[in-house]
């Protein structure tokens, strides 16, 4: 019985929220196109469900996208790192620099140079994500028992070997956690980059629609948009706690 | 087999752990070294072993320096990859000396079959008990073959019931096989049920106090035999002469 | 005498006392853009102290990139603001929502498409299928109206920086431009002139820059707004036809990236084009509506398909406050 009651509270509070918001609107006489109310925003949702959900695939396939291209820089400037103490030295200051610069100053130079929409908005999406995981793998792979390295050692173990067979799938537990963190991160950075570079040409994100709908006045529908965006952001974290979950499962058992 | 010669190891931050340490190891004996903490009988291992080089002094092998997987180590901690099944555990060593893959794991059921493992195959470390995991270690450690077993007071973190057994199959191993075995202990107890001779080392700086064979007789009920409990006497003995002063509280 | 001392004395009270009689209103007004010359009007009313005769404190809050002033109007957070152009007013219409246009700053949108001379886009037709950059609330406006014309399709769009640099970078760049400013900064860049493309002269004939305000504040406060406007008047007519350099000082303060030669050159095309004073306002004074032309924009946007030819598109403006040839511009 607790265990059902745990399940269903935040169910529960979201439904309280929703209808004290609902009342809320009524009872001050708020008008939507200042603060909709829950149900205005469903039913702006509903007039423009597919060009809504367009549009969250659009985003959807940038965060995806920059992600995976995170997930794979991440790891190689991790092993590089770990491998070599002058990498390290190299790399990562500018990493932490690329991390701290604002994608707002950045974009527009981005869109700039890169002159293709996609690619732009995947780039900017990309050096928001990938530092989490660079730092989470690194910091697995330094955690790589000694015993353990010395035992690959005395068999003669190459570099390659010991990288392949016990680093890396040593600091598979860290990569993980690196992955969920920045799976929130790259639609965060998917959406700034809309943001701030516009978009254009490549079929517009949620980012686009909400700045679309504020221009004209459309409250309702922008708010629909920025709700999306939000389920999407809780979607993902979950999809991404879940494979962790699942893949530490597998490992162990 | 080995000759150790004014071997001395001193660490970068200035701690001197060896000084000066000579001994020779003969093939085929089981060689405890006995000593407090601090004594640095887990350096003088790890040089054995060739994981860390000495600072003064030389190791020579009769028969050539060992090539890889010659040497099985056992940690104290079981040190399992956590991912593997205790098959691909075990046959580790051999898939890292490029052997092919279907004599390697039959060699590893071996050497599982060895340490009384043989329904545990499949089974990940996760649903190992601690005894099983270091038994798992110890059949990696075997499984290529070495000239020589070094533990590295492999019993230490297991409790006494699991700890008897494992001693028990331990030197029933070595007297089957003739494998020359180094084991590093801070127990008299168990260097004076395992080894044929004692090293007793004192600590800081790491030097040799004493050298002595066993005196220990008798296999069967070993642990109930006079010349058992004398020797764990007389080990005890020599160890409270190398102890530093114990500080009485004021 | 006694008498005469006696009615001087109380018209110098009367005139000593009535402007203690009553505080200024405060008034926000948002702006559609940084300051530029094409606010010279409202800055100059500010500036030599028009507002405040006709008893306004107003402040002026700037516009920019990003900034989406008609967000804070209609949340009330702005007494007025401005609305880019006709199309935009009209949003009031259909999101229903209780906002009205009061004065047209602009008689001709000087919006244009801006491309280069020589490379096959020199007019609208040419412009189908090629790459086009316009900022986002252009999007939401009369990108509609091109698209619907001339057959163009979201798939040409490039984002829009607000940078020039694309378009000096990039010989087959065409982007969104005010008819005031960029070739301006093009010709001194590049020391040549740009293809210019009016959007007026496509078709898009709406008022712009327009001043919209609450229904709320024209039904409660009609004399507010009505003051408003008219220093408003009164402040372009200083600006186009005094001395315009207390705007100038006030917009080079607000707006440091402002340089005097792109004031000037502002200041001049609003001149020489009519965008404030043409038209109807030389009848009319400046900020001049008349349903006529509204009626006229409302009917070519609903024959594109852009709105419901059945939209009360009336209740987008009001003409109260214009119209009665305050601000005639000088012949």
């Amino acid at each position: 019985m607790n265990r059902l009651l745990e399940r269903i509270a935040p169910v529960g509070f979201g439904v309280a929220v929703l209808a004290a918001w609902q009342c809320a609107v009524w009872a001050t006489g708020t008008p939507k196109y200042v603060v909709p109310g829950p149900w205005d925003i469903v039913t702006a949702y509903a007039a423009s469900s597919g060009e809504l959900n367009a549009a969250l695939l659009s985003t959807l396939t940038v965060t995806f996208a920059a992600l995976a291209a995170a997930a794979f820089l991440g790891v190689v400037l991790a092993v590089a790192m770990a491998a070599s103490v002058l990498l390290r030295a190299a790399i990562q200051p500018w990493a932490v620099a690329l991390q701290v610069t604002p994608l707002v100053a950045i974009a527009p130079l981005i869109i700039l140079w890169v002159n293709q929409a996609f690619a732009a908005l995947v780039i900017c999406a990309t050096i928001i994500s990938f530092f989490p995981i660079l730092a989470n793998t690194a910091a697995g792979l330094a955690q790589t028992p000694a015993a353990l390295l010395d035992l690959f050692k005395l068999n003669g173990a190459s570099r390659w070997q010991t990288l392949l067979l016990l680093r890396l799938p040593s600091a598979v537990p860290n990569f993980l956690t690196g992955l969920r963190i920045s799976g929130t991160l790259a639609l965060v950075g998917a959406v700034v980059a809309e943001f701030v570079a516009g978009s254009g040409g490549f079929a517009s994100g949620l980012a686009y629609r909400i700045l679309e709908a504020g221009y004209r006045l459309e409250i309702p529908k922008m708010f629909a948009a920025m709700v999306l965006l939000a389920l999407a952001g809780v979607a993902i974290y979950a999809a991404l706690g879940g494979l962790e979950y699942l893949v530490l499962r597998r490992r162990e058992r | 087999m080995i000759e150790i010669a004014g071997v001395s190891k001193v660490f970068d931050n200035g701690t001197v752990a060896l000084e000066g340490i000579s001994a020779t190891i003969a093939a085929g004996e089981f060689l405890a070294l006995l000593g407090p903490s601090g004594c640095g009988k887990s350096t003088l291992l790890r040089l054995l072993a060739g994981l860390e080089t000495p600072t003064a002094g030389a190791i020579t092998w009769a028969q050539g320096r060992p090539k890889a997987g010659e040497i099985g180590f056992v940690f104290q901690d079981a040190t399992l990859l956590p991912w593997a099944s205790a098959l691909e555990n075990v046959a580790l060593p051999l898939k890292l000396l490029g052997r092919p893959r279907a004599p390697a794991r039959e060699a590893a059921a071996a050497a599982l079959a060895q340490v009384g493992l043989s329904e545990f195959l499949t089974a990940k470390p996760a649903a190992l008990s601690g005894g099983m995991k270091m038994r798992v270690s110890i059949a990696r450690a075997l499984v290529a073959k070495p000239k020589i077993l070094l533990m590295d007071e492999p019993f230490a973190a297991l409790d006494e019931f699991t700890r008897q057994s494992l001693q028990e199959d331990l030197r029933n191993l070595w007297r089957r096989t003739g494998l020359t075995v180094v084991f590093v202990t801070h127990s008299t107890y168990e260097a004076a049920f395992l080894a044929s001779r004692v090293l007793v080392m004192s600590p800081r700086p790491g030097k040799i106090a004493a050298d002595f064979a066993s005196t220990v007789t008798g296999e069967a009920d070993r642990r109930d035999a006079p010349s058992y409990t004398a020797f764990v006497a007389e080990m005890s003995r020599r160890l409270r002469g190398v102890m530093p002063a114990r500080e009485v509280l004021a | 005498m006694n008498r005469l001392v006696r009615i001087a004395t109380a018209l110098a009270a009367c005139v000593l006392a009535a402007p203690a009689a009553r505080a200024a209103d405060k008034v926000t007004f948002g702006l559609d853009w940084v300051a530029e010359p094409e606010y010279g009007g409202y800055y100059q009313a500010l500036a030599t102290g028009i507002y405040k005769k006709y008893g306004l404190d107003v402040s002026i809050v700037e516009g920019g990139p990003q900034v989406n002033n008609a967000e804070l109007l209609v949340a009330g957070k702005l007494t007025f603001d401005i609305t880019s152009n006709s199309f935009l007013a009209l949003n009031f219409v259909q999101q229903q929502i209780p906002f009205v246009a009061v004065m047209a700053g602009f008689q001709k949108d000087p919006d244009i498409l801006m491309a280069h001379p020589g490379v096959g886009t020199d007019d609208f037709a040419e412009l189908k299928g090629k790459p086009i950059a316009v900022s986002d609330d252009t999007r939401a406006s009369w990108w509609l109206y091109l698209k619907a014309k001339y057959g163009y399709s979201d798939s040409q769009l490039k984002p829009y920086g607000f940078s020039l640099a694309p378009f000096f970078t990039d010989p087959t760049d065409v982007q969104e431009a005010y008819v005031t400013s960029e070739p301006y900064l093009v010709q001194q860049q590049t020391g040549k002139k740009p293809v210019v493309m009016m959007i007026s002269d496509a078709g898009f004939d709406g008022y712009a820059s327009l001043v919209a305000t609450s229904e709320k504040l024209v039904t409660t406060d009609p004399d507010l707004v009505k003051r408003f406007v008219e220093a408003s008047i009164l402040g372009w007519y200083s600006f186009l036809y005094g001395d315009p350099s207390p705007a100038f000082a006030a917009i080079l303060k607000a707006n440091p990236d402002m340089t005097p030669g792109l004031l000037h050159y502002g200041y001049n095309a609003l001149k020489t084009r009519g965008i404030v004073d043409s038209g109807d306002a030389r009848r009319l004074g400046i900020g001049a509506m008349t349903d006529a032309r509204w009626q006229k924009f409302f009917d070519q946007m609903a024959a594109t398909g852009l709105y419901d030819k059945s939209m009360d598109y009336q209740a987008g403006y009001t003409l109260q406050f214009v119209d009665q040839g305050f601000g005639k511009p000088k012949q």
